[in-house]
């Protein structure tokens, strides 16, 4: 269906085998990635302990004691080549929706605070530093763009529940992308929304980070209080191969939704789907559209 | 029960850490040295994966509301009952209303206190380990204060006879400020020069004052990256890459005069160059290392790294066979 580069495989010390599909990030990539991995999981392997698919590539510890190292590398290496078509990848997603107060107070309080770590010490925000970068002129323009297209959800990591989101349906030039801090800042506000790469994550908790932040969801991507009811089975929001989709909101809404997160009632806006790579590939912006209908 | 009167600078519920959630971005926590803390379990006949107290640096002060038997294990530090000392590495019966109190570590970082029956916390997410970072786990998800209250199991049955079973001495690490931390070198170690590889190798370097659970710090030589047009989507500085999830013992290089060493409670992923990852067999030792501990990293090929991996785990079923 598509061609992808050799896939490298490296050892990680004694209890790991790193595996780069690509350096660079593509959506091939990825789902390559979930596809390797999930087919992993399903085989239940005696001696795989961990299995972490990323951006483009995927992570895998082991009990060297039970699978031999060479063993298990040969077995990853084959699976690698027999089973990354994402043709046969179909995948039960959910769409979450995210609602992000953008260029809020507090992001730019911590863009000020942290100012003499950033790749320019000019006294600009984050955002206004991502929409120079990226050629915006207008806030709202920027915003639309940021907050368009659904967010496929790449990877997880970092710190529990963070996850990594990627723009689905743009061409690589359509997306928004901005360098990380230079030296990273010791603190980020809990769901701080920030940028880096092309990728976009929400700080589950304070952390320290360092990403452009550019503004703060009203709902928690990770809670362990049991409050909410769409956090009760799981602490995390996030599932790998998940879609998220950003809507913005001003101040009243950020703290009305704010309000129901603590009083326990918000419901997170969902919806089940069958996300289908191939027809992704297929139609790309069409299916994207026929996936994200009535949402 | 234990009644903490103080808490010390960090102390902390550990077990053998959470198993089955690295992809969703929870780092494993538990006891940094596992040795150590393991055989103070084995001094004690617990499961090897009883909880225990990890102490940093600075000890607490303990009041025992329960008659039972201890061991203190791992970095070297003054401990008295009651005022008086007391050894380490050997198991210790307390009376109710005993007092323990610990001081200053004179050499390494954590000291483990096992206690017979082990320490009782909820599980969160299949294990007793806290995770300070996301509040998870251990006593409320942080370390231990004046007034806490925690509870132990009950004694094991036959535990009292085994009061004074002690360590052999060639069993005990040995503490040191200079230390080989063995690396299996690759990742993405081709974003560095040949020179820069080099220089990793051939230098020495120092623990940073601000390494923690999460990572060690170290600086002291001058590594290079080579020339190299950044990847689509990894930000555009020569030490990003498109974010990978990190091994345990990931050694980032996030600029050039700088290494990241994950451990226990690591970020999971993220964007930084990695050079290569410090051998299971290893971490203890890495975290049992003080600021500015001299340090060289040693390449090892993967064989080597199972090889010192299992002469570790046998050496380990060797004291509990001695000591059975």
């Amino acid at each position: 269906m598509f061609t992808l580069p050799e896939t490298r495989f490296d050892f990680g010390g004694d209890e790991y085998i790193y595996a780069e599909i690509s350096r660079d990030m593509s959506e091939e990539s990825n789902f390559k990635a979930l596809a390797i991995t999930s087919e992993l999981r399903r085989r239940q392997i005696p001696g795989i302990l961990d299995i972490c698919p990323s951006n483009s590539s995927y992570l895998i510890r082991f009990d060297p004691e039970v699978i031999p190292a060479a063993n298990l590398l040969d077995y990853l290496k084959e699976i690698d080549m027999t089973k990354s078509n994402p043709a046969a990848l179909n995948l039960e997603v959910r769409i979450v929706e995210i609602p992000i107060w953008y260029d809020d107070p507090i992001t730019r309080e911590y863009s000020r605070r942290f100012q003499e770590r950033n790749i320019i010490k000019e006294n600009i925000s984050n955002f206004e530093l991502v929409m120079k970068l990226n050629g915006f002129k207008e806030k709202e323009a920027f915003i639309e763009a940021h907050s368009r297209s659904p967010y496929l959800i790449s990877m997880m990591g970092f710190i529990p529940g963070t996850a990594w989101e990627y723009p689905l349906g743009l061409r690589k030039d359509q997306i928004i992308q901005t360098p990380k801090y230079a030296s990273p800042r010791t603190d980020t506000p809990g769901r701080a929304v920030g940028l880096g790469g092309a990728f976009t994550v929400i700080y589950p908790l304070s952390a320290p980070g360092s990403y452009q932040l550019i503004g703060m969801a009203a709902v928690p991507v990770f809670d362990q209080s049991g409050k909410l009811e769409d956090l009760r089975d799981s602490f995390f929001l996030a599932r790998p191969g998940d879609i998220w989709k950003h809507r913005p909101v001003e101040e009243r809404e950020y703290k009305q939704i704010l309000s129901q997160v603590e009083a326990g009632t918000y419901r997170y806006r969902m919806k089940y789907v069958d996300f289908s790579p191939e027809e992704y590939f297929a139609k790309r912006e069409a299916y994207i559209k026929q996936v994200m209908e009535d949402f | 029960m234990l009644r903490i009167r103080d808490g010390g600078l960090q102390t902390l519920v550990q077990d053998m850490g959470r198993k089955e959630f690295y992809h969703l971005g929870v780092p494993p926590s538990g006891a940094a040295d596992k040795y150590s803390y393991v055989l103070g379990n084995i001094l004690l006949g617990n499961p090897h994966d009883y909880a225990a107290l990890e102490i940093t640096l600075l000890g607490p002060v303990i009041e025992f509301c329960k008659r039972t038997v201890i061991a203190i294990t791992g970095a070297p530090c003054e401990v008295r009952l009651n005022e008086q000392p007391v050894p380490m590495w050997e198991s210790l019966v307390i009376q109710e209303g005993d007092m323990l109190a610990f001081r200053m570590t004179t050499q390494g970082v954590k000291t483990y206190l096992c206690v017979s029956g082990g320490i009782q916390v909820p599980d969160v997410l299949g294990c007793k380990s806290t995770y300070v970072l996301s509040q998870l786990g251990g006593f409320h998800g942080r370390k231990l204060q004046a007034g806490d209250e925690v509870q132990i199991g009950e004694p094991l049955p036959g535990v009292f006879h085994q009061v004074g079973r002690r360590i052999p001495d060639e069993y005990i690490p040995a503490f040191s400020n200079e230390m080989d931390i063995r690396v299996v070198v690759g990742l993405s170690s081709y974003r560095l020069s040949d020179e820069g590889i080099k220089t990793f190798l051939n230098s020495e370097w120092q623990v940073g004052l601000e390494s923690n659970n999460i990572a060690y710090r170290y600086t002291g030589a001058t590594v290079s990256f080579k020339p190299f047009d950044p990847p689509f989507g990894a930000g555009n500085n020569s030490s990003n890459v498109v974010d990978i999830v990190y091994p345990i013992g990931a050694i980032m290089v996030p600029n050039e005069k700088e290494l990241i060493l994950l451990l226990r409670d690591a970020t999971t992923g993220g964007g930084f160059v990695t050079i290569g990852t410090a051998i299971n067999a290893d971490l203890d030792l890495i975290a049992q290392s003080r600021p500015n501990t001299k340090t060289r990293f040693l390449a090892v090929t993967v064989d080597q790294a199972i090889e010192a991996r299992l002469s570790k785990k046998r050496k380990i079923l060797a004291v509990q066979e001695l000591l059975r």
